[in-house]
């Protein structure tokens, strides 16, 4: 151990790297208790052989010329750097060590230091470590949703693929920069701030939901549901906030775009129901319109004789404004029901919104020479609805009880007899309370009601057992009806015929 | 029965319609009875009480279309006028197919509607009159026996006594005995006017 003091000796047996000391002429001078680990020679065996037997034959002929050309012409080729080598085993085999070698100060002649780091092993941990994060960066980016993690100043820490497609950005030029200036839509900022420091603040792991617009790079806005969750440290402080968002914009369109293909369809239907019954409504005008001109023509007559009858001129002069308020009365029925309202829920008394109904369900039961019953329960819990949808889909279930009498009668005069039988013509709606307390409302009529096929489809849009009928009307129906919360039902009426019904949820009085 | 006056019967079944047809006949000095449906009308109709109706052609239970059926099975040959409203005109024309009288659509001047009931109080009247005669006509047909009656036939058909005898197989004395005798049951002055009555009683074609 030529030169190399006990002290260093000592320090070298300390170390976990690999240590060889050489002279100039590459002859090993020292080899530690690492390096007799590394390479399976023992000390003894390794000092005064030249350290080319550590290494693999290309780099054996190169290191003699290493270290004459630095001997001669003080090159350095490698003391101060460190660099990656091939090495041989005592075994024969070689692996990869990180060499870094320097002259040993104030030796001479030189005595050179090698340090051999076994990097097989730091590959293999780096390796792991390197495919993890590609890992969960692949998790990260095959997710179909956008993952936004912040710090808790809502600096952008982390975005996944999905994210920056939303965003329309350019990989990852979004990191560092502020959530909320540079990503939230400018109006729901606020929300967005609020929901974000809600969940900073919360206690639990529970994610909290909350939609806002995101703005992406192009200027548009994209509708995003977020569920976020406060990330924590070891001490359970809130570091950050890691945000998953579901882009909702093409989903939330799709809805309007049906809501308002149902709209559009109610309304058409309203106009539909309103042709069917047109001739129902010009009789029920025209009666208060005859009377009308049947009293002041009377009244002008009168008025000529010698001794006019006052008193009997007087009544029908209050007949005749009578009968224009009726008139009037009328076509303010026919507007609100044409009219595309919007939806209006208000506390209401079903009967109540059965005989405002009345006028024009009766010129439907005209049309069709039928009589229409009412059978309503006095007191009854009010219900919260829409008064004209409601009125709509007792307009179209009298019209279908009316129609499907009609259809099975055929002929008017093979309807007359049965009028004269006995039998009856008639559609009633009744209003009734349940067991629950709800208010159940029927319409039921005499004639053939469903069979089997037609009781399992008759809801079905487009579905119809009427000749000219569109097949919308009990489909419409029901969508108001379950937009009410409740359901449009079918049953079996007794003795005979069909009976539609519904039960609207009883509104709790307070006072009761 | 010429003491009964002539009477506008009113089926409709909205009262302020019903009660306006009839203070507009009354401010006519028309004399008129009002029903509020075809049934009330029929159970309290008299085929002896002449008049004409005015008909309202939609009332629930029997329409005034069935409620002309009924009437025309009844042999009642009261004059109807209908009343329709705008969407009725199929069915005015169908009433009319069904021998109805007129039609009035709603509303209407009551001119239209009184010169519309006078012309069919008129009609009534001469049914009744042209009745009145074929009844007669029929209550002396009644009176003659079975071979006068043969006889009738046979002259009426504008055969000679001679042709008569020999259809029957009896003498043409017994003919000229039988055919003095329907002359005088029937109180017919000349064939010409036998011929008359029993085109009168023939039933339409």
């Amino acid at each position: 151990m030529g030169g190399v003091s006990t002290d260093v000796l000592a320090l070298l047996e300390a170390t976990l790297d690999a240590v060889v000391i050489m002279d100039d002429r590459g002859r090993i001078a020292a080899f530690n208790r690492s390096a007799e680990e590394m390479f399976g020679y023992r000390a003894a065996d390794a000092l005064g052989r030249n350290v080319s037997m550590l290494m693999t034959s290309a780099d054996r002929v190169a290191h003699d010329d290493y270290l004459r050309r630095y001997l001669t012409s003080g090159e350095p080729r490698i003391l101060g750097k460190g660099r990656d080598v091939r090495v041989r085993h005592r075994d024969g085999s070689e692996f990869s060590v990180f060499l870094s070698v320097g002259r040993i100060p104030n030796t001479e002649p030189p005595q050179f230091v090698g340090y051999l780091h076994d990097t097989s092993l730091r590959r293999k941990a780096l390796a792991t470590l390197e495919r993890e994060r590609q890992l969960n960066r692949l998790y990260l980016d095959l997710a179909q949703v956008m993952l936004v993690a912040t710090d808790r100043a809502g600096t952008i820490q982390l975005v996944n693929q999905r994210a920056i497609r939303v965003l329309k950005l350019t990989d990852h030029d979004i990191m560092g920069r502020n959530w909320m200036d540079s990503c939230v839509a400018p109006d729901d900022r606020t929300a967005a701030r609020n929901a974000f420091r809600a969940v900073l603040m919360s206690a639990s792991d529970e994610p909290l939901t909350c939609d806002y617009h995101v703005r992406a790079s192009d200027g548009e806005d994209r509708f995003i549901t977020w569920r976020g969750v406060a990330l924590r440290d070891a001490d359970d402080v809130a570091t950050g906030v890691l945000l998953s968002g579901e882009d909702v914009t093409d989903q939330r369109r799709a809805e309007n775009e049906a809501h308002r293909a149902l709209e559009r369809m109610n309304s058409v239907s309203r106009l539909a129901t309103m042709g069917e019954m047109a001739a129902g409504i010009s009789h029920e005008l025209n009666q208060p319109l005859a009377a009308i001109a049947n009293y002041a023509q009377a009244c002008a007559r009168l008025l000529r004789l010698p001794a006019p009858d006052m008193p009997e001129i007087s009544g029908a002069l209050e007949q005749v404004s009578g009968q224009a308020l009726r008139a009037g009365e009328i076509i303010r029925r026919i507007r609100s029901l044409v009219r595309n309202e919007d939806v209006r829920r208000e506390l209401q008394d079903i009967n109540e919104l059965i005989r405002d109904v009345h006028a024009l369900l009766a010129s439907d039961a005209r049309v069709h020479d039928g009589r229409l019953e009412l059978d309503l329960t006095p007191v009854l819990p009010r219900v919260t609805v829409d008064g004209v949808q409601i009125q709509q889909v007792l307009m179209n279930l009298v019209h279908n009880a009316f129609e499907a009498q009609a259809g099975e009668m055929g002929g008017r005069h093979e309807r007359g007899r049965e009028v004269r039988n006995g039998a009856g013509f008639e559609v009633r709606i009744a209003t009734r309370p349940t067991e629950g307390g709800d208010v159940e409302v029927s319409v039921s009529d005499l004639g053939p009601g469903l069979a089997g096929d037609a009781e399992q489809r008759i809801f079905e849009p487009f579905f119809t057992t009427k000749p000219t009928g569109t097949g919308l009307g009990l489909a419409i129906s029901r969508s108001i009806i379950k937009a009410h919360d409740a359901r449009l039902g079918y049953r079996a009426n007794q003795p005979r015929g069909a009976c539609f019904y519904f039960v609207l949820p009883a509104h709790l009085e307070t006072t009761q | 029965m010429k003491d009964l006056p002539q009477t506008v019967f009113v089926v409709d079944d909205d009262d302020a319609v019903r009660d306006s047809l009839r203070l507009l006949l009354k401010s006519a000095e028309i004399t008129c009875q009002v029903y509020a449906s075809a049934q009330e009308f029929l159970s309290a109709y008299d085929a002896a009480q002449p008049g004409c109706l005015l008909l309202d052609v939609r009332m629930p239970g029997m329409s005034g279309l069935e409620m002309q059926q009924e009437l025309n099975l009844r042999g009642a040959t009261l004059p109807v006028i209908f009343i329709t409203g705008h969407g009725d005109i199929p069915m005015a024309v169908e009433a009319m197919q069904l021998g109805a009288f007129d039609f009035l659509q709603k509303p209407f001047r009551d001119q239209e509607l009184l010169d519309r009931v006078q012309r069919a109080l008129a009609r009534d009247m001469d049914n009744r009159a042209r009745l009145r005669h074929t009844d007669r006509i029929r209550e002396r047909l009644a009176t003659l026996s079975p071979r006068e009656r043969e006889v009738l036939d046979l002259v009426t058909q504008g055969k000679a006594n001679k042709m008569v005898a020999g259809d029957l197989g009896v003498s043409q004395r017994t003919v000229e005995i039988h055919r003095a005798h329907v002359m005088q049951k029937m109180e017919a002055g000349s064939l010409a006017e036998l011929v008359r009555m029993m085109m009168a009683v023939a039933p339409r074609q």
